[in-house]
Parts: C-alpha cells; structure tokens; sequence
C-alpha cells in the first residue's frame, strides 16, 4: 500500500512514534497472554501493559549511589530512541517505510542491537552485583546470536541483491516460493536470534529472576526501567515485521501484515513455553557451535546458486 | 594483603529477600566469573521458638504447635509427635487410625513432591513444567480437603489416634485423583528425562557421589538419588507400614536428574500405597485415651517425611507439660550436602542445586524477634504479639 | 542383620570409652561416655566402622530443682545443674545415643567436624541454643539467633524466660 504520510505525522503518530508505541504494548499483552495460556494460565487483561507502563511512569526513580547520574538517566531513553528510530525504515503494517535508503538494512539491524548495548552499559553503571553479572551477561549474549542473526537477515537481501528493506519487501512478495522454504536455516536462525536479542525464555540468562534478580536493570526502577520495557516491546514489533517482511512472502495490505505477524508470534511463545532457560555458555554454545555454522553454510549456497542461477536457468527451461 | 584481597571476592547474595526462594535464607555464594569458589549459608529468619514454646504447653495443645513447624509437612510433624507421645505414655492407635495416618501421611508426599517439581523447574527457567505441576497439585490439595477440611495444617492427627474417618464418597474421590495424577505423573517422567533443554539443566549438574552423601549425611530422596538406601518407613516401619509396606526408590546417578526422577518415582509409590489402603482399610475405633500426664521417659520418633528423615527427641517429667522437644528437620541435614557440592559449579546452576534438596526453611527456624518500628530491637512475648495483633485489626 | 544385633555391634564398637549403658526403648541404647572420649568414639562408631550415621545431636539442660519451702516454688541453681549432649546414631531401626554428661560451669566439648564436616549445622545449633562450647568447630556465627542476640544468653536453657523487655516508645 503505497501511501505516503507526511512526515511529522508519521514520526510522531502513525505509522511510527504514538501508534507504533501502542501496538507495541499490545504486542506484549499477545505475547504475555499466549504464553499463559500455554501454560495453562488466564493471562493478563489487554490493557495490562499499558496499565504497567503508566504506573512505573508514576513512580518514584531511585538513582543509586556510586552510579554516573546522567549515563543512568539517558541510557534508557537512548534505548528507546534506537528502538523508535529503527522502526522508521521498516514497512510497519504493511505501509511504505517513512525513510527508505539503500543499505537501511544494516542500520536497521545495528539500531536493533543499540538496546542491548544500552543495557549492558546500564548494568555496568551501577555497582549492584546481580546488574554486573546480568550486563556481562546480556553482552555475551548479544555477541552470540548478533552474528548468526544478521547472517540469516543478510539471507533474502543477498538473493534478491538489494539491501534496502522496502525493496526486499517488494521484492520478497513477488517471489513464487516464500523464503521460509527456500532459506529455512535463516529463517529459524532470525526468529531464535530476535528472541535471544529480546531476551525472551529460554534465553532470558541475562535476567534470570532465580539467579540474578531482573539482571541488569535490577537498579532501574520508575520511568527507567519503564522506559526499557516499552523499548523492548517497540523492537519485538520491529523484530517480527522484519522476518515476515523477509521470510512471509512480504506483505504490501494490513491485513496481510497482521495474520502474518501474528502467527510469528504464536511461534514465538509457542518456543518460550516449551524449554527451560539455557544457562549463557549453553546459549554461546549453541550459537557458535550450531547456529552460525548453519547460517553461514546457507549462505555460501545462496552466493554459490545466485552466481549459478544465468547458467542453471535455461536448462530447468526457465 | 591478604586482608585486600579478601576485599576483592566478588561475592553474589542470595536472601533473604530472594525471587529464588520462596522463604527466607541468605545465602553468600563467591565467584570466579560465573564459577562459584564458595558457599556459606546464614538461616534463622523465621525462627520462631518453638521447641522453646512447646515445653510451655501441655501435650495436646504441643501437637497443634507441632502442626505448624512446616506449613508443607506439618502432617508428618503432628504425627511424629503423636507417636512419640503414645510411646511415651506406652499405649497403641488402633489400627484403623494408623491406617489413617499413613493415607494422609502419603496424599502429603505428593502434595510436597508435586510442589517442589515446580519449584525446581521454575528455578530452572522452566515455567510451564511449573504451572502444570502446580494446576495437578491442586488435585491432591482437593483430596486432602475433602478427607480433613483442611488444605495445609491438616490436623488429622489427636493424641491416641486420628479424628478423621474416611466414608466411601471419599474413597472414591481417592482412587480417581490417584488414577488423574498417575497420568499425569508418567507424562512428567517423560518430560524429565527426555526434554533436551531441560537435562542439560540438570543431567550431571550437582553430583553427590555415595561416599559423599553418606559422610555428609544426606538423607530423604536428596540421599536416595546418590544410592543411599535409607528410609525410614522401609527400615523402622511406624503407624501403618508394618501393613502396607513401601518399596525403597534410589538411583545412582546421584545428579539433580536421578533427584527428580526418584522424586517422581516416589510419587507412583505414593498412589499405589493410597490405592491399597483405600481398598483395604482396617476397620475399628478411630482413638484410644491417653492419659493426661504422659509418665516420665525419653523416647525417640522417627518419621520419612516428604523431604527425608525427621527426628523427634522427646523427654517427659511426669507431668502434663514436655520437659523438652528436640526436632531435627530433614531440610538441616542436607544443608550440608548442598553447600559441598556447590562448588565448582556455576552461578546459573546454583538455584537448582539449592532447590535440589527441597529445602524448608521455615521446618529449621522454629524463635519469635521482632525488629521494631525504630532501630531498636524490642522483644515481645506472646501475650504482647496477640495483643498487638488484636489493636491492630480492631 | 537384626536390630538387636546392630546395636550388640555399637556397643562393642565403644566399649573401650562407655560407663554405662540403658535402654529407653526397645530400639535405642544410651551409651554414657566422658566428654573427652567423644572424639575417639564417634571416630570408631562412624569412620572406622562405619556404623550408621549421625542423625542428630541434641542438647539437654538438667537443671538441678531447690524447691523452697515456704513458697513451693522451684528454684534453679546456677551452678549446679548440667547440660547433656547426645549424639543420635541410627542405623537401620537402632539408634545408638552416645550421651555426654557436661557441668555448667565447664560446658565444652570437642567439635567432632573434622571428621564428620555436616555435623557443623548440628553444633552451631546447640552452641547457640543451649550454650555448649564446641571446641574448635569450624563456623561460631550465628546460625539461626539474630546477630544483635546478647552473648551468654541461651533460650533452651530453663532459665531462660525471655530477653528483659525494654520500654516502649
């Protein structure tokens, strides 16, 4: 759907800034409610994350002693101006990006990982222990599954030779066969990346409540810590838009949009209810020793075909 | 230099206000990264006092305090104590009342191995392992209501018997929640020993070889899964095993694994001994009189609670009041285990190994100190407690 | 191997340290021993014949009673009374009790963790509760009594009846 916003518009109310913020809560009402009912839980009510946001807005700030004030005030809402930015160049329900630029992709991806970083250095901010070792902790993770999981979103992009993500979009509709088959490897390596990167179970070493409290943001408390929550929410939104978008076949309506993010999702907590928390070296363990081989094995074959593909065409009578 | 060093521990609290523990314990775990170097423990949180408390009661009013030692096993409390007192005053429960007992004292072994399946896995990161275990614990928790009318401190047990009869409605209600929980227990095992995440959480993690559980002096399923064959229903049968005897479960893997699966093999243990006694149960009175001054003597009780081995030390003067009660909790003697074989692992793992042994904190507390409004330590007496309590709901 | 057998064993095993011997119950044998043999002993019994296990060690305060005449009233005496420490073997259904006498004016008693490391919980919890000095154990924090608990004060003792009120505020 080629419809242009203005651009204020859509930086402050839709597709990005207000809405992206709601759906973003609604996402995590989805999220938290499936994986209830996984297990066999009622679930919150849809307006509990929104109802959470606003009270950890209306609460007391606490800044701990021997922290750097102004690094622990701006960490989170640098986070969440990542989150928010990343989702500019991404086509959000199914409308054109507000910024669309070649090479977005890897901007994209790198905004993405700006959270992760964010809470890595707001848990080496403060002097509390479990914040240490859930901020060495978030790091090792990220270096982990940061690799595989831009190797797998490099996937589509090298196949259809663009990396600007509207046009694998386009592109990606147009495609008789979805790239979850062709590329399936990528496909998973994206969809348990995106879930390590959220920290969702059972990579949610970093804040494992049993061992290290809330992990990094033990500390955070009030607008921070909410500030961190809603960032989070806003980049599961942009995480799962980007795998369909890539791996669904695109999507050019809402609609399509829609049923496709949603199923996503449906498999994401389908995973989170289904294993117990990796400890961290099982976590590298697994990227390194499995995740990345696979991811890079497929792309060689990607290469290898697309160089093949003007040779081999003509004789499958294409 | 020594002194800084010592400075430079990085040391990772565990208590007493830890999302980990469900009661209060502080534990002190020093790291090397994610390794941990050493393991202290500091208990006492919620001590209450009362082996101090009870010797200012009489015999029947000591049984309900006893009751509330645990609020998971208070029923093998009263019961060892019951025993104790009958022994003491050398008098029998009739049959029926053992019988009694021993149903209860088993419907709570799944009670608290159902719970603590949850616990475990929820400390492994496994949440839906957690509230399935819990949503069927609920089943037992039902029974246990249905035959009592109680769901936690049963109080099924009276000096000189039990006070609670089963009717056939009730051993109905019995033999299908057994059959329910008995499906559900296999699909359980299933999952323990063959979901991948799961045993790289818990296959050879905290192992407790045979020599060092029997010189620590692990006991319970904690032992039983190094290959410690000790239990005391099977070694010193009490109320109404000599009649229906249980089969001893161990393994010797001696890993968090082999603790979960004699746990839950314990658990089909459990259901066919409920099925028996629910089929065979003897008929007769439900009491016998005790005198109320039990005559002078020391006397021993032992009982296999859920969590082990639980002692009872009992010593009467003659007159209507204990000279003195000793307990000794299962929970107290792994602790030691627990913390051995803390070492070396890593910090990820400590949560498992410490909710390994099942431990009760509130069984090894029993002291009431309460910290004040101000700074200053107050100490209150029961009479100022119930008084403080009754102003502050008028 | 029968229960009467098992403790026919135990107490051969400490024949060597034992002044005398009851039976409180058909199952159980106290064995009385002096408090400096109690190492020597609990080393034959568990270390080298590997007799049961330790399966708890409780603290008994015997005070000795002066009843007054006029009032009735029973007084205890300070000086003379005696603890009791009694370590529980069992093994199987036998329980052997090695029971040590101890004044209270001379309460210590060798820590036996150096050959048994779990004994430690058992020794801190007399130590605290009923005042027997544990010679050389390893840990004397306290384990179960809160850090700010007067020294020399011992609640399982039966004169303890209560810490002095402060007043309050």
């Amino acid at each position: 759907m080629n419809i242009t916003f203005p651009s204020l518009i859509a930086l402050l109310l839709f597709p990005g800034g207000l809405f992206l913020l709601g759906s973003g809560l609604f996402f995590e009402y989805l999220d938290r409610k499936l994986v209830a009912r996984f297990q066999n839980r009622i679930g919150p009510r849809w307006f509990q994350p929104l109802a959470d946001f606003i009270k950890l807005l209306a609460k007391e700030e606490v800044i701990p002693a021997g922290t750097i004030k102004s690094l622990f005030i701006l960490l989170p809402i640098f986070a969440l101006a990542a989150a928010l930015t990343a989702a500019l160049s991404v086509p959000l329900f199914g409308f054109k990006p507000v910024f669309s630029y070649n090479g977005d992709l890897i901007v994209t991806l790198y905004l993405l990982s700006m959270m992760t970083l964010c809470i890595g250095l707001a848990g080496a901010n403060t002097e509390d222990r479990f914040s240490i070792v859930g901020a060495t902790r978030a790091l090792t993770q990220l270096f982990s599954y940061e690799a595989p999981f831009l190797l797998a979103m490099l996937g589509p992009a090298i196949a259809l030779g663009t990396w600007n993500i509207s046009l694998i979009n386009q592109g990606a509709t147009q495609q008789s066969l979805w790239f979850i088959v062709s590329q399936p490897i990528g496909f998973l390596a994206a969809l348990i990346g995106l879930m390590g990167k959220l920290e969702l179970p059972p990579f949610d070493a970093p804040e494992a409540e049993t061992e290290i409290v809330a992990g990094a943001l033990t500390e955070y408390s009030g607008r921070g810590f909410g500030l961190f929550k809603i960032g989070r929410d806003i980049e599961l939104v942009v995480g799962l838009t980007l795998i369909a978008s890539f791996y669904l076949g695109g999507f050019s309506t809402p609609l399509d949009f829609l049923w496709k993010v949603f199923v996503l999702l449906l498999i994401t907590a389908a995973l989170q209810s289904l294993f117990a928390r990796l400890r961290i070296d099982q976590t590298v363990g697994l990227w390194w020793r499995i995740g990345a081989i696979l991811v890079l094995c497929q792309l060689v074959l990607i290469i290898v075909g697309n160089t093949l593909s003007p040779f081999i065409a003509p004789l499958l009578g294409g | 230099m020594e002194a800084k060093q010592k400075s430079e521990k990085f040391i990772v609290p565990i208590g007493p206000q830890h999302p980990a523990l469900k009661e209060p314990g502080h534990f002190e775990f020093t790291v090397d990264g994610e390794i941990v170097t050493n393991a202290t423990a500091r208990l006492g949180f919620v001590h209450r006092g009362m082996e101090k408390g009870v010797e200012d009661r009489n015999w029947t009013q000591g049984l309900y305090l006893m009751e509330r030692v645990c609020g998971i096993c208070s029923h093998v409390h009263a019961m060892a104590y019951a025993l104790g007192v009958e022994k003491l005053a050398n008098i029998q429960a009739p049959p029926r009342a053992q019988a009694i007992r021993e149903l209860v004292a088993e419907l709570e072994r799944i009670h608290s191995h159902l719970l603590w399946l949850g616990v475990a896995a929820h400390e492994g990161g496994f949440d839906t392992l957690f509230m399935f275990s819990w949503r069927d614990r609920e089943t037992v928790m039902d029974l246990l209501e249905t035959i009592t009318g109680n769901r936690v401190n049963y109080s099924a047990n009276v000096l000189g018997g039990v006070k609670i009869d089963i009717n056939d409605a009730q051993k109905d209600a019995l033999r299908r929640g057994m059959d329910f929980l008995e499906e559900r227990t296999k699909h359980y095992l299933k999952v323990v020993t063959e979901d991948e995440t799961f045993l790289g959480r818990t296959r050879k993690i905290g192992v407790m070889t045979f020599e060092e559980a029997t010189l620590l002096g692990a006991i319970g399923p904690t032992g039983r899964a190094s290959g410690v064959q000790r239990d005391v229903r099977v070694d010193s049968p009490y109320a109404g095993y000599p009649d229906f005897p249980v089969n001893i479960v161990t393994s010797d893997a001696g890993d968090l694994e082999a603790r979960f699966v004699v746990r839950i093999k314990e658990l089909y243990e459990s259901y066919r001994l409920v099925r028996e006694i629910v089929d065979h149960l003897p008929g007769g009175d439900l009491t016998v009189k005790v005198p109320r001054r039990i005559p002078e003597g020391e006397v021993i009780s032992r009982v296999e609670a859920p969590r082990g081995e639980l002692f009872y030390f009992m010593k009467s003067n003659g007159t209507d009041k204990p000279e003195r009660i000793k307990v000794r909790t299962p929970s107290l003697c792994n602790w030691g285990s627990v913390l051995t074989t803390a070492i070396g692992h890593k910090l990820a793992d400590m949560p498992m190994i410490l909710a390994g042994i099942d431990p009760c904190f509130s069984c090894n507390d029993r002291l009431v100190m309460i910290n004040g409004k101000k700074t200053e330590t107050q100490v209150w007496d029961w009479e100022d407690l119930r008084q403080y309590g009754i102003e502050y709901y008028k | 191997m029968d229960t009467q057998e098992l403790l026919q064993q135990a107490l051969e095993i400490v024949k060597e340290w034992t002044i005398e011997v009851s039976q409180p119950e058909e199952n159980r044998r106290d064995i009385y021993i002096e408090a400096r043999d109690i190492k020597p002993a609990v080393k034959a019994l568990l270390i080298d014949n590997h007799w049961g296990y330790l399966s708890a060690i409780t603290g008994l305060d015997s005070p000795d009673y002066q009843i007054d005449e006029e009032t009735k009233e029973r007084k205890i005496d300070p000086d003379k009374g005696k603890l009791e420490v009694l370590y529980h073997f069992c093994n199987r259904a036998a329980i052997a009790t090695l029971r040590v006498r101890l004044p209270y004016t001379d309460a210590e008693i060798d820590s036996i963790c150096e050959m048994l490391p779990s004994a430690s919980f058992y020794e801190r919890e007399a130590m605290e509760l009923i005042g027997v000095n544990f010679r050389n154990t390893p840990i004397t924090d306290h384990l179960i009594l809160p850090e700010n608990w007067p020294a020399g004060v011992y609640p399982l003792r039966k004169t303890f009846k209560g810490l002095e009120k402060k007043t309050q505020g």
